[in-house]
C-alpha cells in the first residue's frame, strides 16, 4: 500500500496493520526518515516538500513492484509525507515483510535507494539564514547504481 | 457618473471596447469563510474526506476566473495572462481569507474575474468542509484594489469588518504570516505563493508544459500551453526549442540537470509527443 499525504503517520499502527492475521511472516524490516535540524546549512526549522501529483504514486508503485520482482515478499507499506515539515517529524516511512529477514532488509533498502532517485519529491529547507531548494547527493545516486550491478 | 452596462434606454448592454487602449489591467479581491475551530484544524491536516481542500479550492477560482464571462451575462471572455490565488488559515478567528489577483494586458478590467474567483474559492471551500461543518458562512467579498484603464487606480480603504492582516497589509501583495499554509505546495502548477500563469487559450491543439519545484521559481512560470504545431519536430527536444522561440528564458532547459516527464513516466528528448500530451520539467528529485 501507498499514501502520498500531509498528515503525520504511526509505524507502530502501520506495522500492525501489515502482520495482522498473518502467520506466515517472519520478518518486518521498517525504515522511518525523519526531519533533521541541520542539513546543507545549519538551524533547519521547517521544510516544505512538493510533488508531482499522480507522476508520484505511480513512480512509488513501479519500486515497490519492482522489488517484488526481485525479493519474495509478504506485503509492503510505503508512506511518504509532503507538505511542510518541522525537525523530528516523520517523513517516509517504508515497511517490508517478508518470511525471511534478508529479503526484508534488502528490499527496504532498495525501496529507499530508488525512492530517493527515481521518486519525483523536492524538498526546500527553511533555515533561519533564509530558504533553499535541496541539492541532490551523488553518494544517493551511487547507492541506486549498487542494485543495478545485481 | 453613470452605469456604463446600462444604454440611454436603461437597456442592458455590453460596453463596446474596441476603441479603449490596451493597458497592463490588475485587480485583486478578497473574501473570507467562517467554520468552526475544528473543521479548521481537518482543513490544516488534510483530514477532510474530499482530500487537499486548498489546492481544490486553488483550481477551481483559476477556472472561475477565466470563465468568468460564462457566469455574469455582460462580462467580456479575456485572455487572462495570470492568476494568483492565496489562503491564509486564521486560527483565532477560525476562518479562511482568500485573495484573488487577476491579470492582463487589454481592453477591460479584471475586478470581476477576481472577484468571482475569491467567490468560487469560498463555494469550494464549503463544498469540500460540508461534510463536516455546515454552519460555515461566507462574508467579506470585496475588491482590494485595481490598477490601469480609464477610471483610473483604485485602493480600497482599511474596512471596519475585515480587521485582519488581511485588509492592513498591501492590498496588491497577497496575504503573508500564514507562511504554513502558503509553502504547502502540493498540486503541480503552482508555487509556494500560489502564482500560476497562464498563457493566452487557443483552441489549436497545445502540449501543456509545467515547471516544478527549483526549476519554476527560477523561471517565474509554473504551466504554459505551446501550439503544438509551433514544435519544430514533435519531440521533447522540438518543445524545448519551441519554448526558447517563445521566450529566451527557457534556454535554462537545456541544462544537463533539468529532467522531463511526458504524460508523467520520465523522457528522453527523443521522446515523441501529440497534441494534448502533459510535459513537466523539474530538477533532480531530492524526496526521502
Amino acid at each position: 500500500m501507498i499514501s502520498v499525504q500531509t498528515a503525520p503517520f504511526d509505524v507502530g499502527t502501520e506495522q500492525q496493520a501489515l502482520t495482522q492475521e498473518r502467520t506466515d511472516i517472519g520478518a518486518v524490516v521498517c525504515f522511518t526518515g525523519l526531519v533533521r535540524d541541520f542539513n546543507e546549512k545549519p538551524d533547519v526549522h521547517a521544510l516544505t516538500l512538493e510533488h508531482y501529483p499522480g507522476m508520484t504514486e505511480r513512480a512509488l508503485q513501479d519500486i515497490v513492484s519492482e522489488a517484488e520482482g526481485r525479493w519474495s515478499l509478504q506485503g509492503v507499506r510505503l508512506i511518504h509525507r509532503v507538505g511542510r515539515l518541522e525537525p523530528g517529524d516523520p517523513i517516509v516511512m517504508v515497511a517490508v515483510a517478508s518470511a525471511h529477514r534478508r529479503h526484508a532488509f534488502e528490499a527496504c533498502d532498495f525501496i529507499m535507494d530508488y525512492l530517493k532517485t527515481r521518486a519525483p519529491f523536492w524538498k526546500k529547507e527553511h533555515t533561519v539564514s533564509g530558504q533553499y531548494w535541496v541539492a541532490e547527493r551523488d553518494t544517493d545516486i551511487e547507492d541506486a547504481k549498487r542494485w543495478e550491478a545485481t | 457618473m453613470s452605469l456604463t452596462h446600462l444604454n440611454s434606454r436603461g437597456e442592458a448592454h455590453m460596453v463596446d471596447v474596441g476603441d479603449k487602449a490596451e493597458t497592463r489591467r490588475e485587480a485583486t479581491a478578497c473574501g473570507r469563510i467562517h467554520m468552526r475551530p475544528d473543521t479548521l484544524a481537518l482543513l490544516a491536516e488534510g483530514g477532510l474526506p474530499k482530500g487537499d481542500v486548498l489546492a481544490t479550492a486553488r483550481i477551481a477560482a483559476i477556472q472561475a476566473a477565466k470563465r468568468t464571462h460564462e457566469l455574469i451575462p455582460l462580462c467580456h471572455a479575456l485572455a487572462l495572462s495570470k492568476v494568483e490565488v492565496g489562503f491564509e488559515l486564521d486560527t483565532p478567528n477560525a476562518c479562511v481569507d482568500v485573495t484573488a489577483t487577476c491579470r492582463l494586458t487589454g481592453r477591460t478590467g479584471v475586478e470581476m474575474e477576481a472577484l468571482t474567483a475569491v467567490s468560487v474559492a469560498c463555494l469550494t471551500l464549503y463544498d469540500m468542509c460540508k461534510a463536516v461543518d455546515k454552519d460555515m458562512r461566507i462574508d467579506g467579498i470585496c475588491l482590494l484594489a485595481k490598477t490601469g484603464g480609464k477610471s483610473g487606480d483604485y485602493r480600497r480603504g482599511r474596512v471596519t469588518d475585515l480587521e485582519s492582516t488581511q485588509a492592513a497589509a498591501s492590498p496588491m501583495e497577497p496575504p503573508v504570516g500564514a507562511a504554513t499554509h502558503h509553502e504547502m505546495p502540493m498540486i503541480t502548477g503552482e508555487s509556494p505563493e500560489g502564482h500560476i500563469s497562464i498563457a493566452p487559450r487557443n483552441e489549436q491543439p497545445c502540449i501543456q508544459v509545467k515547471f516544478l519545484a527549483e526549476l519554476r521559481e527560477r523561471l517565474g512560470i509554473s504551466d504554459v500551453d505551446i501550439p503544438f504545431e509551433s514544435l519544430t519536430s514533435p519531440t521533447v527536444a522540438g518543445l524545448k526549442q519551441a519554448l526558447e522561440a517563445y521566450d529566451e528564458r527557457f534556454s535554462l532547459l537545456g541544462e544537463r540537470r533539468v529532467l522531463c516527464a511526458v504524460n508523467q513516466v520520465m523522457s528522453a528528448d527523443d521522446m515523441s509527443l501529440t497534441d494534448g500530451d502533459e510535459v513537466a520539467f523539474f530538477p533532480p528529485v531530492t524526496g526521502g
